[in-house]
Parts: C-alpha cells; structure tokens; sequence
C-alpha cells in the first residue's frame, strides 16, 4: 500500500472500527489523526477524486486515500483492508454467512449508527461547536460539498434538538444491545460465530454509548462480556492507543442522517 | 421446480435488482409475483416466507434446507458469490469497494428520494379510489412501523413541500455526481458491468422520460451512453419482458427511442 494513507478521528465510531479493521488486516498503511469537529476531514489534500469523501452517506468517518482516490465507509474499508489482504479473517468466505453479516452491518449502519451518533453529537460537541467565532465557523461550513451534511453541521451549532429523533435514538440504541443480548444466546463468542466485521463495527458504536446510554446494557451480561472481549482484542487495543485525549468515546462529529424515507 | 424462488413486484427498483442478477447468472427460478398496490406483501401467504413483510424475498434450497434472504442489494450480492456464471463484482479491491460505496449511495441516499417522489405521485393516487377505512385496514396489517408511517404518508398524502423539494435536490445532485462517474469510467464504479450498474440502473432507467430536464443526450451524455449499453443487455430484455403494466410499458416506449 505505498502512499496510502488514513486519515482517521479520535477512535470512536466508525474511526474506532476502521483503525481496528486495519491492525487485523496487517496491511502497512499510515495512518494520520485529523480534528473530524474542527472540519479537518473536508480540507484533506492528496487526492484527485474526492466524491465519496463528500458525500458518504456516514457523514463525519475515517477517509482513506489510495491511488488518489478519497475512500470512506466505515464497513467498505473494513472490507477493503480484508480483501487487499488476502482475505484476513474479517469476513466469512461461505456466501449465505457473509450475506448474515453484510445484513447486520445494514442494521448497525442504518440503524444504531445514526442514533448514536445524534445522541453523541449533542452530549459532547454542542459546546465547542457554538464558542466558534462566526467566521471560523463559515469557513467550516463553506469547505462541506454536502449540503445536507452541512445542515447537520448548523443543526448541532444552533443546539436544534429534536426530542422525537432524540426519543427514537435512545429506543434504537437499547434495541440495538438487545439485539446482540439475543444473537449470543446460544453461547458464541463472536456475533456470527467466527469473529468479524460485525464485531468490530457493532462494539464501535455502542461502546461510547455506555456511559451515555448505561440503561441500554442494563441485565444485558452476554452483550457487556462480548464488549469487554472485542475491547481486549489486540486490534482493538492498537486502535485506541491512537487516541490523543483521554475520552475518545466522548469524541463526536456528525453522524448519518436518520433514515428520512424508505 | 427450480431450487431459487423469488418473491418480486414488478422488474423496477428493488424487486428487479435479484431478477437481473439471476438473469445476468443464467440461474433458473420460479417467479412468484407479489402485487404491491394489492398489499400482497403483508398477506399471511408471504408473511409466512418474510415476516418483515419487503420484497423482493428470495429462497434457495439445497443440501442446507431451505434459506431465506432479503434485502434486495444484499441478495444481489449472494447470487453473484453462491451461483456460477459471470462474475457481476471487479476482482481488484478498490474497484470492489467503489461498487459497494455506489450501492450504498444509492441505497441510502439518492434512492430513497426517487421513492418518495414515487410514491407520492404514483402509489398514493394509485390507492386513492379506496375508502378510508380500507386503507387503514391495509395499513394495520403492515408489520414494520416504519413502512406504516410511509404507507399513512402515501395514501393519505401528507409528504410536506419541503420534504419534496429535498428529494428533487438530491436528485438532481445524484443525477451530477452520477453523470461524472460515468465520464471516469465505462460503468459504474468500474471498468466491467457489476451489481453497482444492475442497482443504480434499476432507478435510473426512466429518466429520459421521468426527468428530462436532468437527463438528456446533451446534458448527461456519459448516463445517456451508460443507459443504451445496459439496455441492450439480453439480461435486462429478459427480464423486463417478465414485467406487466406501467412500468414496462414505460419501459418499453424507452427503449423503443433507444434501440
């Protein structure tokens, strides 16, 4: 991967889970910390291709750029690490398991990602989002192609919180632990039997939603030990070592919208 | 019988995404239409087979029993990797990855703004003949609370101005962004025909005629050259030749201009 390079927020989220994604795959890739709230993902230089920087439909995550090409999503990259690998483990070889995993990475995605996000953004960024002077700000914004993303950026600024989507994350992220809960009944380690992308994506979301959202894991033990085991990963372990303060998982930007149609 | 089955409305949008790849892979399968605007989808029959009560649902028996996949894009992705026949994903991993990420862009993104704008001017008025109680009858035997409130916006047609005006922004965005991709390469995402082409296809296909102030051999000449190659692919007539009514015959005075 010569000239490769990954940058990368404070390792939560989808940041957290993409760092991971790598240190699995053993590929040798840079990987450069940038300020996803100061709006430093929008002015990344070295590439002649940045669509899918602009418009990830995941908002505010982790960009790789390879060939000159600006990558993002969260779950892809995961993919792409495992497929330039080799094959690294990440993901099931057997089509009917991977099309169970891509499915639930659809559900975290679409999902829980979205809602954490919203919970988080609020929780942690509001404040020093609004002490930015208006010019700073304006710059921030004037650098964001997207203007739907941008609107989320002036939502979060402005503390518009709306108490239904509010209501609705917090119901998905206890759904969400539940889910898991009920997906290691059976005993498994890993969510769908042999370790993967899942994993990984899944704990990287709901891991800063343990202080958030502490009710959501309440009597929840098979979901609080599987976190505790992805945490304790090596890859895991390499990805939060890359934190420069000591809360990454108060660490937000915004997020993917919530699903508004379909 | 064959050992696919798959549970489909029409050939547009997302049930038609499984039936081209099918297609694309030479694989056989018995065709079970599901009549959206008749609420066959929420019908204890189909109910039994997806729970969710979405199409298009796709099952696949053999030595394992019997499986049930959902999700149209997802099910894409399984019939390239389980069948044989021509491989519908690139081979190199970055290729790979902008096959997915156009998916998702599509999926998530522009897609569900072309449904809104859809089902506003076409599955609502299709139902409007039908008294209020039957439509909330219909509604109550819905299974999933989201596609609830999307039918209740339909059929009582409270989309707001602002929502609408958003989903033709996106619209005309995607129709750019999607426009310089294809002037980067042959198709979507990639040098070769994929599942990115097959997705994005399956919503695009009627902007000639749905949207042709976006879509037009001047304004859009790489979608127009995108469009009359996928076209004439003997997949995509097949398949369009298992479809009834509006769609296909919109389809069909399409590709009549086209060909």
């Amino acid at each position: 991967m010569s000239g490769a390079v990954l940058y990368h927020g404070e390792p939560n989220g989808p940041s957290l889970s993409v760092l991971a994604a790598l240190a699995e795959s053993g590929l040798d890739i840079e990987c450069r910390p940038i300020d996803l709230l100061a709006g430093e993902r929008h002015t990344i230089s070295g590439s002649t291709d940045s669509v899918a920087m602009d418009f990830a439909v995941e908002g505010e995550g982790p960009v790789l750029v390879a060939n000159g090409e600006a990558m993002s999503e969260a779950v892809f990259l995961a993919q792409y690490f495992d497929e330039a690998a080799g094959g690294c483990g990440l993901q099931p070889n057997d089509p009917y398991k991977r099309w169970q995993m891509l499915m639930w990475c659809r559900q975290a995605t679409e999902r829980l990602s979205p809602a954490v996000a919203y919970l988080g953004i609020f929780a942690t960024s509001q404040r020093r989002l609004a002490e930015l002077d208006a010019g700073t700000f304006d710059t921030l914004l004037a650098s964001i192609a997207s203007e739907d993303l941008r609107a989320r950026w002036q939502d979060l600024r402005d503390d518009r919180v709306d108490a239904a989507k509010v209501a609705d994350s917090k119901a998905k992220v206890a759904q969400f632990a539940e889910r898991v809960e009920n997906q290691l009944a059976d005993g498994r380690a890993w969510l769908m039997g042999d370790f993967s992308i899942a994993d990984l994506e899944t704990f990287a979301w709901l891991r800063p939603m343990r202080s958030l959202e502490a009710d959501a894991f309440a009597g929840k033990g098979r979901c609080s030990a599987w976190m505790d085991r992805v945490e304790a990963r090596p890859s895991v372990q390499a990805a939060l070592a890359r934190a420069t303060t000591d809360h990454p998982e108060r660490a937000f930007a915004p997020g993917p919208e919530i699903n508004r149609w379909g | 019988m064959a050992d696919v089955t798959l549970y489909h409305w029409e050939p547009n949008a997302n049930s038609g995404k499984p039936m081209l790849a099918l297609a694309e892979k030479g694989v056989a399968f018995d065709s079970h239409y599901i009549d959206m605007l008749k609420f066959d989808q929420h019908q204890p029959e189909y109910l039994a087979v997806n729970p969710q009560g979405t199409i298009p649902a796709m099952t696949h028996s053999g030595p394992w029993g019997e499986r049930v996949l959902t999700e149209s894009t997802a099910i894409m992705e399984y019939v390239d990797e389980a069948f044989d026949g021509p491989s519908l994903m690139p081979a190199d991993p970055q290729d790979r990855w902008r096959v997915r990420w156009w998916m998702k862009f599509m999926d998530q993104w522009l897609g569900p703004s072309f449904s809104m704008i859809g089902w506003c001017t076409f599955v609502g008025p299709s139902l409007a003949h039908k008294s209020e109680e039957e439509r909330e009858a219909m509604i109550a035997r819905i299974p999933l609370p989201e596609r609830r409130a999307a039918w209740r916006k339909a059929m009582f047609a409270e989309f707001s101005e602002s929502e609408l005006a958003e989903s033709s922004r996106r619209i005309a965005k995607g129709v750019a962004l999607l426009e310089e991709e294809l002037g980067k390469r042959e198709y979507v995402a990639s040098n070769q025909y994929s599942l990115a082409d097959i997705n994005i296809f399956n919503s695009t296909y009627m902007l000639p005629v749905g949207n042709a102030d976006l879509c037009s051999p001047e304004l859009t000449p790489n979608i127009w050259r995108w469009l009359k190659t996928v076209y004439r692919r003997p997949a995509v007539q097949e398949t369009w030749a298992m479809g009834s009514g509006r769609f296909t015959d919109r389809f069909n005075a399409i590709m009549g201009d086209f060909v």
